[in-house]
């Protein structure tokens, strides 16, 4: 099979998005009526009536739109911020998920929806923050931080983060606990514009962040000795990673929930295409992120006659994917 | 100017690792550190370097005080070649090469990056990998590629730990021949070598370092005297005399 040209990645998201507008249960609306509506809005050609117009605009532009931005901001999230952590762990094998960041980011969203004292994207943060941070210090050693241990390190730390959301669905009220239930699933079926405007600010700015310092990852990818020695600081370059990449993809679980797998695999199907250059992948991340998540989604709400979750759709897919990588890279990565 | 090291101590935890350090490496000359495994060779080039921190002592390079020169001010002065070095992505060997411009580039390196990158690795011989994957390579390559990451440095000094240790006897001679043509184009360039006898044969100074500090030789005294080198290394040695100076051979 041959690699599609960079350049067609950065060309699919706009007709992608715009096909995605045409997908949906709904039958009420047909295409005729989707390309009118656009038209009105365009040239103001009055071309439907206004029932028509009205529900064409309800069933589009506030239920589809914000879904497909979503989707989209989604996807680009966490594969820019699965490729940033892989770059700063010096580790193919690592992804928010894997991190933690995943697991501690839905407790503290679901804190937050629970108790609203604090702000959902702070708390979405913090506890993400804390879950890295944490798996980090968990598997440092003497000697460094090994492949190994950090993947174990994770899996403690996603159990432990897993287990408290438990226990918040447990002490909360039955209509609740349904909102959170759903939530945790990875699940984009209720987006909205409220959604997209909590999130895109913290997500913009984190993937415009990292895109600005994708050639430092580079260095940063070689060791903290080899950054030092060509004049970087290694620990300030990293913070500088650490922080933007926990909050776009704690950001985007915060909205969305834990759409498992999408940290992982997408930036090693980005990599394969590209190679490691990070000035490539970073950029590839975004376009190509954002554009295989929203056609992941749009497969999930046409394929059945009821929603397949998104999260349990990747992770179903993603998993072994990881099975596959760990595999092979038995084979090419040595612990050190 | 070169460097200047004085009254230098330094220890990990409790243990003392180098005391009182006096040394100078003259401006574009060629000095070898030579020493025993554990002799303190190697902290002496990280401290030189910057990797480690100077506490107590000077270490001037070029006439700068090392403490006052920022990361990136140190960059462009001293290139270190570190020990064995491996990568977790397949980058390949421009790519690698042109991780030595970090200190001159704010976002992406440009035009100008690239060409001093492709001259360093013209200049190192190594323009027939440029594109291959760096982990696909052999140690000695690899050594090459951090030669030439360190030249695209430009840096003024040049300090090089063990950069023999994984390469076959032609692509040696080859690095030492490159070295010789640094020195001529002005370069300073300090080396930490396990053979003396390569460091007699291409070296303009020597440094000796037992248990670390440094052994000073008394007027008379010659580095590739045997009774020097005995003690240096603690095993017995012979030497036989060569072009002005000596090869070293088990005794």
């Amino acid at each position: 099979m041959s690699i599609p040209n960079r350049t067609f990645f950065y060309i699919i998201p706009l007709p992608l998005i715009i096909m995605s507008l045409f997908i949906g249960p709904s039958d009420v609306i047909t295409s005729q009526d989707i390309l009118a509506w656009m038209q009105n809005k365009i040239i103001q050609a009055p071309s439907l009536n206004q029932d028509k117009l009205e529900m064409v605009e309800a069933i589009v532009f506030n239920v589809r739109l914000p879904r497909v931005i979503l989707a989209f901001l989604i996807g680009s999230a966490l594969t820019v911020s699965g490729n940033s952590f892989q770059a700063l762990f010096r580790n193919p094998l690592v992804s928010p998920d894997i991190l933690g960041l995943s697991a501690g980011a839905a407790f503290g969203a679901a804190l937050a929806l629970v108790f609203h004292i604090l702000p959902l994207q702070l708390t979405a943060f913090v506890f993400g923050l804390l879950a890295v941070g944490l798996s980090y210090f968990l598997a440092l050693t003497r000697k460094g931080v090994s492949t190994v241990s950090l993947i174990l390190a994770g899996i403690i730390v996603s159990g432990i983060f897993t287990a408290l959301l438990t226990v918040v669905q447990f002490l909360t009220d039955p209509f609740k606990l349904q909102t959170i239930v759903h939530w945790t699933m990875g699940n984009l079926h209720n987006a909205s514009w409220s959604k997209v405007k909590s999130s895109v600010l913290p997500i913009l700015l984190g993937i415009i962040w990292l895109f600005i310092i994708r050639w430092r990852m580079n260095v940063i990818a070689l060791g903290d000795e080899e950054t030092r020695a060509v004049g970087l600081n290694p620990e300030q370059e990293k913070i500088m990673i650490l922080l933007p990449a926990t909050l776009i993809a704690s950001a985007s679980v915060a909205v969305a929930g834990v759409i498992g797998m999408v940290g992982l695999a997408f930036p090693h199907m980005v990599r394969m295409m590209t190679g490691p250059d990070n000035r490539k992948t970073q950029p590839v991340s975004i376009a190509f992120g954002g554009s295989f998540l929203l056609l992941v989604d749009d497969f999930c709400r046409t394929i059945t006659s009821f929603e397949i979750p998104i999260g349990i759709f990747t992770t179903l897919i993603g998993g072994p994917f990881f099975v596959y990588l760990l595999k092979k890279s038995r084979m090419v990565f040595r612990e050190s | 100017m070169g460097i200047s090291v004085k009254d230098l101590s330094f220890s990990y935890g409790t243990t003392m690792v180098l005391h009182n350090i006096e040394l100078n490496a003259a401006e574009g000359k060629f000095t070898v550190l030579l020493g025993k495994n554990g002799s303190g060779k190697s902290t002496l080039l990280k401290l030189m370097a910057g990797l480690l921190p100077c506490k107590t002592g000077d270490i001037n390079i070029m006439g700068k005080d090392i403490r006052h020169l920022s990361i990136s001010e140190r960059a462009k002065v001293i290139g270190y070649l570190p020990q064995f070095h491996t990568a977790a992505f397949p980058f390949t060997v421009e790519e690698v090469v042109l991780t030595g411009r970090a200190s001159y580039v704010f976002a992406v390196p440009g035009k100008k990056d690239m060409d001093i990158t492709n001259e360093a690795i013209n200049k190192v011989g190594i323009s027939h990998l440029r594109q291959r994957p760096y982990t696909e390579l052999s140690g000695g390559e690899r050594q090459l590629v951090m030669i030439a990451r360190v030249l695209a440095q430009e840096p003024q000094v040049i300090l090089l730990d063990e950069p023999l240790s994984h390469l076959d006897l032609s692509n040696q001679i080859r690095f030492l021949a490159l070295i010789k043509e640094l020195i001529m184009s002005g370069l300073t360039v300090v080396a930490v070598l396990h053979d003396p006898n390569i460091a007699f044969m291409y070296a303009d100074d020597f440094m000796l370092i037992k248990d670390g500090t440094i052994r000073i030789l008394s007027g008379d005294e010659r580095p590739w005297d045997a009774s020097i080198l005995t003690d240096l290394y603690g095993v017995h040695l012979e030497t036989m005399p060569f072009r002005e100076r000596a090869l070293v051979i088990p005794g």
